[in-house]
């Protein structure tokens, strides 16, 4: 969530930098003071400085009121300190003078979104959808929405009109196909990555989501290359990794499932998938007290690891733990594992 | 014996397995032990004697003066093969491996059927294939007009083809023995218990019994039936349960009721064997009656079981009527408590060969039981059927490793399904048969792997997406089980109460039950896919209602409720959980009629007493709309028992809207408890 809010930043920026910086005389005029004031805010802005960029904006609001662009970005600095009920402020005097400015909508929504005002930040990106049907990156905001909220194929719609905008949106194609993938269309969610990797191949989680596809579509072949190729493409990027394991595992390569989990644990010793990984690897292997060993550390890495709980019940179930296994299903539901809540009705009444 | 040994050299059988010479009871092989050989000879013969008479049940008796025999001359072929044969018909068919086999090395022609019963003993190792190498052999000896006896090898073809179909699946199981507070030395088998687990019954020929004399047919302690009950999830010591149930005679465990009130024990010296039954009063058990001649025929009767709600009984018989050897019947009980004419369940589930050991889950619709028929691997095996509109399904076998070569019957599963239990002297056991608690895993669990993808590109971190597995089918029955204890509101005694089974929708009364006169339990199963009314009952007391809707896919669950009868007295409120209205409206639901009809009882019964009806709403909607709307529920109540001729002056009806809340308004269950109807005793 941390780098949503980054990357989120980085799009409020985008909007800020669209409010230009505008030329100052040498002879300043208490109004040309006002527009020297507004530069260094967005100097400020720029330099992550949000409380000097706000007195900034604030002088020069304060000689010239009706600087639109000094109330637009003060709401974007104040969004960075989180006092939200002063950017809604300065966001809606904009609004206010300039009812027809998709932009101010769509900064307000993403006010909203930081905010955590989810059904506000929609009704927001609508309004600026109503003003500019085809505002291509209120689109893409509003169908990432409606992934969040599990409605995929409304969001696939706004992902739609997205690339309509823009042809070369990246990010659209990958949600958009994550959506499909979601909705169990794993051809055409294959076919958007794909899409999206054709004009960015530098970017591993591509290749990543790509793999995982064919890997939903048993096509463990395809999915073991395109995690190979996330990871040539990134040697870091151990996700990639691990999801090849799992691959190799799925597709009863064993060894080759355990050799993967091993290397990402070489890479990252606190890999909590990859303990995970060999714990699965030793319960197909009915191997159950290495599995036990190895949930432990997974959980020991990630305490909020799910299927690292369920592993672990199903190793202390065949381990004759049956109290220990419950009480691991039954945390791996809390957790979100939907199977475990079904072992908890079906293994644990006595 | 050269010749035969090159001969068997070339079929690729090692020399060594015929390195045994077979040695005669003769003097000249005993020069310098001739008393012992007299005595062993006389042994021989004694076991002879019995066992020329060819009546299989007498087998046993034979044995240990074989064994004796044996001890001097463990080389003679056909005392070999008598001993094998004796272990072959009796309950510890394993032991005849070694005896057969030796027969065999000592004297390939030591009988004419050797190979048969050769393969017998390998069936009994699950070697599927080495057994049916001998069937086959042996069959190549008989008489192509010799049909019946074709018949029986060709079956037992037929149970190792379906022992190797059932191996490539077997089924997930923990088989643990229940331990030595219940199993001894001696034999321990025919567990019953109820639908909950809590009390377990079985079958002992321990010492210790009501009849301290041992048995005349093989010198060991009677059959008796002992108990034991579950503390804290352990089985408690196992104790006789006495007189008068346990008799000078063998006596049997056959089936207990879900809730453990009733008793069917079988007693072997009426006619072949007759069913019989006991009912627990208070601590006590009542003197077993026999079950009427429905039920107990000339032929033998060695199993039945109860319909969830005690209608109808399912039994096992031998009489002449069937299908072949025995088969499983069902009688229903009529309104007067008797048993209506036997019926034979017909040709699904009956084969020509025997079927015993009927058990009938209390979900009402799964009954289990033994058969040599059907696609058994070998002696009784247990087969599962289920009841689908009114016709059983045809039987499945429940698979390996529950099912061995060997015998495999009194099979009782609890309630949640997942646990059974049975009884095995083919298992690590301290003796004769032990009983064993049987574990169902299901299909074999999955791992679930982390699958970790940044499926939005403007999240940088990875989004979690968990790769589930397919909904898994849930193993128990689709059923509920009731129980809890029975008390008096005031003084917490424990009462014995009569517990009413309707199902509303119908409006018609399913079963009675009876809470425990000592202990105030009570046990009530419920099936799946009914909307149950519940009346707790007891003269004196008021009526306590409850509801369950258990839907037709509902996963197997237990409710623990306790009920605490209140006294007909002035103050007194009850809730009345079985009256339904339609949504939002005032109209009283036809669900609702078996309830009322309890109401107009009881105020028929106790003409004096006058009452409030208060119906009661969740908060949802207005304050006003709530108050109008229980005001007018109310008011259909009481004009519903006006209709019924009760005197409008005894009744009021009072609306309280959400103005009096039991429970919570935040969640569904909450709101649900609130919305009610009660009544209060007014004046007496």
């Amino acid at each position: 969530m941390k780098k949503i809010i980054t990357t989120l930043f980085m799009a409020l920026s985008c909007y800020v930098f669209s409010q230009d910086t505008v030329k100052v005389a040498s002879q300043l005029t208490p109004e040309q003071q006002a527009e020297a004031d507004y530069n260094s805010g967005i100097e400020q802005l720029k330099r992550k400085d949000y409380l000097t960029a706000v007195d900034f904006f604030t002088k020069s609001v304060a000689v010239k009121p009706d600087f639109d662009k000094a109330f637009y970005n003060r709401a974007v600095a104040l969004t960075q300190l989180k006092r939200y009920t002063e950017a809604y402020q300065d966001i809606n005097k904009v609004i206010a003078k300039s009812p027809q400015n998709a932009d101010a909508y769509f900064t307000k929504s993403l006010i909203f979104f930081n905010d955590n005002k989810k059904d506000s930040q929609l009704v927001a990106l609508d309004k600026c959808l109503a003003v500019n049907a085809n505002h291509s990156e209120a689109n893409y905001y509003k169908g990432l929405v409606l992934y969040e909220n599990g409605e995929y194929k409304t969001a696939i719609d706004n992902y739609n009109k997205a690339i309509a905008g823009n042809a070369n949106y990246i990010y659209a194609y990958n949600d958009r196909a994550s959506a499909k993938r979601a909705l169990s269309d794993l051809a055409g969610s294959i076919a958007d990555y794909e899409k999206a990797i054709s004009m960015d191949d530098k970017d591993a989680f591509l290749y990543n989501n790509l793999g995982s596809a064919y890997r939903e579509n048993k096509n463990y072949a395809k999915a073991i290359e395109s995690y190979n190729k996330a990871l040539q493409v990134n040697e870091k990027y151990l996700i990639a990794l691990t999801n090849r394991g799992a691959a190799k595992l799925e597709d009863n390569n064993l060894k080759g499932a355990h050799d993967d989990f091993e290397e990402a644990l070489r890479k990252d010793p606190s890999n909590s998938s990859a303990f995970n990984g060999l714990a699965s690897v030793y319960i197909k292997q009915k191997e159950y007290q290495k599995a036990k060993d190895m949930a432990n550390k997974a959980i020991q890495s990630n305490a909020k690891n799910g299927p690292a709980y369920f592993n672990r019940g199903i190793a202390r179930q065949m381990l004759r733990e049956d109290e220990g296994s419950c009480a691991d299903w039954k945390k791996a539901a809390e957790l979100g594992v939907a199977a475990a809540k079904s072992f908890v009705n079906s293994d644990c009444s006595e | 014996m050269k010749k035969v040994i090159y001969i068997l050299a070339f079929l690729g059988l090692p020399l060594s397995y015929f390195a045994q010479v077979n040695v005669e009871f003769e003097k000249k092989n005993f020069p310098d032990r001739k008393d012992q050989l007299k005595e062993a000879i006389n042994q021989f013969k004694e076991g002879n004697a019995i066992f020329d008479e060819g009546d299989k049940r007498f087998l046993l008796a034979a044995l240990p003066h074989y064994l004796e025999a044996q001890t001097f001359n463990p080389n003679n072929d056909l005392l070999n093969f008598r001993i094998g044969y004796c272990y072959l018909n009796s309950h510890d068919q394993g032991r005849a491996t070694e005896y057969i086999t030796k027969a065999y090395q000592l004297n390939p022609a030591v009988d004419k059927k050797i190979r048969f019963y050769l393969g017998n003993v390998i069936q009994l190792k699950s070697e599927w294939t080495k057994a049916i190498t001998e069937y086959e052999a042996y069959k190549a000896t008989v008489s192509s007009k010799d049909a019946a006896e074709l018949k029986i090898v060709n079956r037992r073809i037929e149970e190792c083809r379906n022992g190797i179909e059932l191996s490539k699946t077997p089924i997930r199981v923990f088989i643990d023995n229940v331990g030595q507070d219940i199993n001894g030395t001696f034999g321990d088998y025919s567990p019953v218990i109820t639908a909950d687990e809590s009390i377990m019954m079985f079958t002992s020929r321990r010492p210790g019994g009501v009849n301290p004399a041992l048995s005349v047919e093989d010198n060991l302690p009677h059959e008796d039936i002992w108990v034991s009950t579950k503390v804290n999830k352990k089985w408690t010591t196992a104790r006789n349960i006495g007189l008068p149930v346990n008799l000078e005679l063998h006596n049997s465990a056959i089936c207990l009721s879900p809730d453990g009130n009733k008793l069917i024990t079988y007693d072997g010296s009426k006619q072949n064997g007759d069913l019989f039954i006991s009912e627990l009063h208070g601590a006590l058990w009542t003197k077993p009656e026999t079950l009427g001649k429905a039920i107990n025929s000339d032929g033998h009767e060695p199993s039945a079981s109860f319909s969830y709600d005690g209608k109808v009984l399912y039994f096992v018989s031998d009489r002449k009527e069937g299908l072949g050897g025995h088969d499983i019947y069902y009688s229903v009980i009529n309104e007067k408590g008797k048993f209506e004419k036997a019926v034979n369940i017909g040709p699904t589930l009956n084969t020509e060969y025997d079927e015993d050991g009927v058990y009938m889950m209390p979900d009402g619709k799964t009954m289990y039981f033994s058969s040599k028929g059907h696609m058994g691997i070998g002696g009784y095996d247990i087969f599962k059927t289920t009841l689908e509109n009114g016709v059983w399904t045809k039987p499945v076998n429940v698979g390996i490793p529950i099912n061995t070569p060997d015998d495999d019957v009194f099979y009782v599963l609890a309630a949640n399904g997942r646990h059974a239990y049975y009884s095995s002297s083919s298992m690590k056991g301290y003796g004769g048969q032990d009983i064993f608690k049987i574990t169902i895993l299901g299909p074999e669990k999955q791992p679930l792997l982390n699958t970790e993808d940044q499926l939005l590109a403007m999240a940088a971190n990875p989004i979690s997406n968990l790769k589930t597995e397919g909904a898994i089918e849930s193993k128990g029955p689709k059923m509920a089980l009731l129980k809890g204890v029975i008390t008096d509101a005031k003084t917490n005694a424990v009462l014995e109460a009569a517990i009413e089974l309707f199902d509303n929708e119908k409006n018609i009364l399913l079963a009675t039950f009876k809470s425990n006169s000592s202990t105030g339990r009570y046990l009530v199963t419920l099936p799946a896919g009914r909307n149950y009314g519940i009346a707790v009952k007891k003269d004196g007391y008021l009526f306590h209602s409850e509801n369950f809707i258990i839907d037709q896919n509902a996963d197997y669950i237990e409710y623990n409720k306790d009920v605490a009868l209140k006294k007909i007295e002035v103050g007194s409120v009850i809730v009345l959980r079985n009256i339904f209205f339609d949504f939002d409206k005032a109209t009283i639901r036809p669900e609702s009629a078996s309830e009322l009809d309890r109401l107009i009882k009881l105020l028929n019964e106790n003409p004096t007493i006058k009452i409030e009806l208060g119906s009661h709403t969740d908060s949802k909607g207005s304050d006003d709309y709530n108050m109008k709307l229980s005001d007018n529920r109310s008011r259909s109540v009481v004009d519903y028992l006006i209709t019924k001729g009760i005197g409008a002056d005894r009744l009021t009806a009072k609306g309280y809207g959400e103005t009096k809340p039991i429970d919570t308004n935040d969640t569904d269950e909450g709101r649900q408890n609130n919305r009610r109807t009660e009544f209060k005793i007014m004046s007496k």
